[in-house]
């Protein structure tokens, strides 16, 4: 650090320096190539898409599949208006009867597959599927009328990826009030579509004989 | 470096001697060419366009932000993505075609906001994409990948605005992926993301540092190296457990990043021989380390104030923070193996200072200091169960040291910031200690006073005694300004 400090001797005889002129507006050569700009812009639409790929798949692909709901809190600062949804299987006290099911009785996290049984008829509004058993590896032996859908466990509850409704600003107080008078009711129930490897996707909303479409 | 505020009175002045008769007009005229005081009226008008620009392009952004969570929903789900893949497009290309025209400044301006812009636009495209198929992932994954998408457009046109914005993004990112508590992650990789964020920012943002030669991009991404290597290994949530690996994941957590940011130097890339000739301005200026060690001593600051509590030491299991204790996870040893690599490197190429260490050098905190600092704490931290109250004691030891050290350099070079930092760092502990320990009302008097005076005292001392660092200038100009 000595050596910043000039040597006094020297200073006096220090030659004013010229000082320098202010850089003019910079005429460096601007024109770098195009693909600087469309390289990036490909790998960031890329990405835009990606966000939806796996969700367009399971959507074109999946079977469609009827859950038994109930709404927790309604508001997501940042995203706008959502309705925030559990569904009964999103419970552990649920499944811990079925076969399979005592792996809720500890808290360890993980994916877990819950077999999905269609119900005898068809209805309107549709009736909920029921959950029949729970299987940590992929169940290949499925009848034609069950489905197995892919959840995580966090420790208390199930969560599917099919939580989260985004309402349209128009319609959000309308089914607010709906869902609100239909709480507890048989009659409000989620459509998912669940794809080959248990990937689920939100479709429609039955509140009561109303059908909102996701 | 001639500032633009001294061109300016020094024009008024100027005027000011013509006006005088002071110096006549070819003079005038003279300085007016030097100092291009023509120039002064358009610098101004271009940088108010550019802050127009800038601040446009914000707002322009939030409202497109806003326009995502308004839920539009009357047309179709792919008339939605086209429209919005083409908005992106078109803004983006604009800017690039704009930014990229040698002459026209004006344009240039324009051209860097709407890319500013295309940049808020892929996070809104982002977050809307999510929207319409209802995903449940969190706002942290969107933003760790908007922060990568904007990374790969800085690095393509080695833009600072852009890469300081994705910095930002991907650091709000990973905060909020290490604070979630839900496990859902509606993108694979995400999680790994935070698991390894010191390593992400290593590899990601500080060769974009260097690319874009850009001070503030290396020093923020210092900071996020070396606070994500603390949150990641939690080193707090098995304190004072007896687990055996206690110990050493404190030492790790709050060793190694200060060791990193000191030993850290440009030239640890590159091979000898070529240091000097491919990159000149880097190698002869050692452009980041300054930044990267007065970060060290800053983090080295607040960790030997944090732990000088006597709190930490009080009980060999610590109770009070049975409550942070979670699932933990090996991962993250990962990162520090790599970057304690590159300490080692970095402190390989000072062990030619730290041979002089024990001679006398210009500045008390140097790497021979530094080194013995962080050996003492390693070694406190490494028995932290056992030592009980000795640890507070080592603690406030070390941080009077480095204290003292900070004034001692300040006064030495003449430079102002270190020694009011030091005398802070002084007074700081010993204000908190006596709060800390009940002492009577009357020693707390006299403690603030003698502090009060000590200030005064010093700082006065200070300014009268130390020429602030200005040695460059020579005799006469300085009797000149007077």
């Amino acid at each position: 650090m000595t050596s910043r400090l000039p040597e006094p001797s020297r200073l006096p005889n220090r030659q004013p320096q010229p000082i320098a002129q202010p850089a003019p507006v910079p005429e460096v050569d601007r024109r770098i190539p195009g693909w600087r700009l469309w390289v990036p812009l490909l790998f960031q639409a890329a990405l835009i898409l990606a966000v939806p790929a796996q969700d367009a798949y399971t959507y074109t692909t999946g079977r469609t599949v009827v859950l038994q709901t109930v709404p927790v809190d309604p508001y997501d600062l940042l995203r706008g208006y959502s309705q925030t949804l559990s569904y009964d299987i999103s419970r552990p006290d649920s499944l811990k009867a079925l076969p399979g099911g005592k792996r809720f009785n500890e808290p360890v996290k993980g994916d877990v597959y819950i077999v999905l049984r269609a119900p005898q008829n068809s209805a309107t509004p549709p009736r909920a599927w029921q959950p029949v058993r729970v299987s940590v590896d992929r169940p290949t032996d499925l009848a034609a009328n069950q489905v197995a859908i892919k959840g995580r466990f966090d420790g208390w509850q199930l969560l599917y990826g099919l939580e989260t409704y985004y309402m349209p600003e128009d319609q959000r107080q309308q089914i607010n009030t709906a869902i609100g008078q239909a709480q507890g009711q048989q009659a409000f129930v989620v459509e998912v579509k669940v794809d080959a490897q248990g990937n689920a996707v939100p479709a429609s909303l039955w509140v009561k004989e109303r059908n909102y479409r996701f | 470096m001639v500032t633009e505020q001294f061109r300016r009175q020094l024009r008024q002045e100027s005027e000011k001697w013509w006006t005088e008769g002071l110096i006549d007009a070819a003079l005038y005229e003279n300085l007016s060419q030097r100092y291009q005081f023509d120039r002064l009226e358009r610098d101004a008008s271009h940088r108010f366009i550019a802050i127009l620009m800038g601040l446009g392009a914000v707002l322009l952004g939030i409202g497109a932000i806003t326009f995502v969570a308004a839920n539009w929903q009357v047309w179709s789900r792919t008339f939605k993505v086209l429209l919005l893949l083409a908005c992106f497009v078109s803004i983006n290309a604009a800017g690039f075609y704009l930014w990229r025209r040698p002459v026209a400044f004006g344009q240039q301006r324009l051209g860097h906001g709407l890319l500013i812009l295309g940049a808020l636009l892929l996070g809104a495209n982002l977050g809307l994409m999510s929207q319409m198929f209802h995903q449940h992932g969190d706002l942290y994954e969107l933003l760790l990948i908007w922060g990568l998408g904007v990374a790969a457009m800085a690095y393509s046109l080695r833009l600072t605005s852009l890469s300081v914005l994705s910095l930002i993004l991907t650091g709000m990112g990973y905060h909020g992926g290490w604070l979630s508590w839900s496990s859902w992650q509606e993108f694979s990789g995400t999680q790994a993301i935070v698991q390894h964020f010191p390593l992400v920012v290593s590899v990601v943002f500080v060769p974009l540092a260097y690319w874009c030669r850009s001070r503030v991009i290396f020093g923020l991404s210092a900071v996020a190296i070396a606070t994500a290597l603390v949150l990641n290994l939690k080193p707090v949530s098995i304190w004072g457990s007896f687990l055996p690996s206690a110990g050493w994941i404190a030492a790790i957590a709050f060793i190694l990043p200060p060791a990193l940011l000191w030993g850290y130097s440009d030239r640890i890339w590159m091979r000898q021989g070529t240091a000097d000739t491919r990159y000149p301005a880097i190698s002869n200026t050692h452009a980041f380390h300054p930044v990267a060690r007065s970060l060290a001593v800053w983090f080295l600051s607040i960790v030997f104030y944090v732990f000088a509590f006597r709190f930490w030491w009080d009980n060999a299991e610590n109770s009070y923070l049975y409550f942070l204790r979670e699932d933990l996870s090996w991962q993250p040893l990962i990162d520090a193996a790599v970057l304690a690599v590159v300490a080692g490197l970095g402190w390989l190429q000072l062990r030619y200072q730290l041979k002089r260490a024990f001679r006398l050098q210009a500045q008390a905190i140097n790497s021979g200091t530094i080194a013995a600092l962080l050996l003492l704490a390693a070694v406190v931290f490494l028995r932290h169960q056992t030592i009980g109250l000795f640890g507070a004691f080592s603690f406030n030891l070390l941080l009077f040291l480095l204290a003292l050290g900070l004034i001692r350099d300040g006064l030495a070079v003449g430079q102002r910031h270190t020694f009011w930092g030091g005398m802070v760092l002084l007074v700081l502990s010993i204000i908190t200690r006596m709060l800390e320990y009940n002492t009577g009302l009357l020693l707390k008097s006299i403690v603030f006073a003698l502090c009060g005076v000590g200030v005064i005292a010093a700082g006065l001392w200070f300014e009268r005694n130390v020429k602030p660092h200005r040695h460059t200038l020579p005799q006469a100009s300085q009797e000149g300004t007077l």
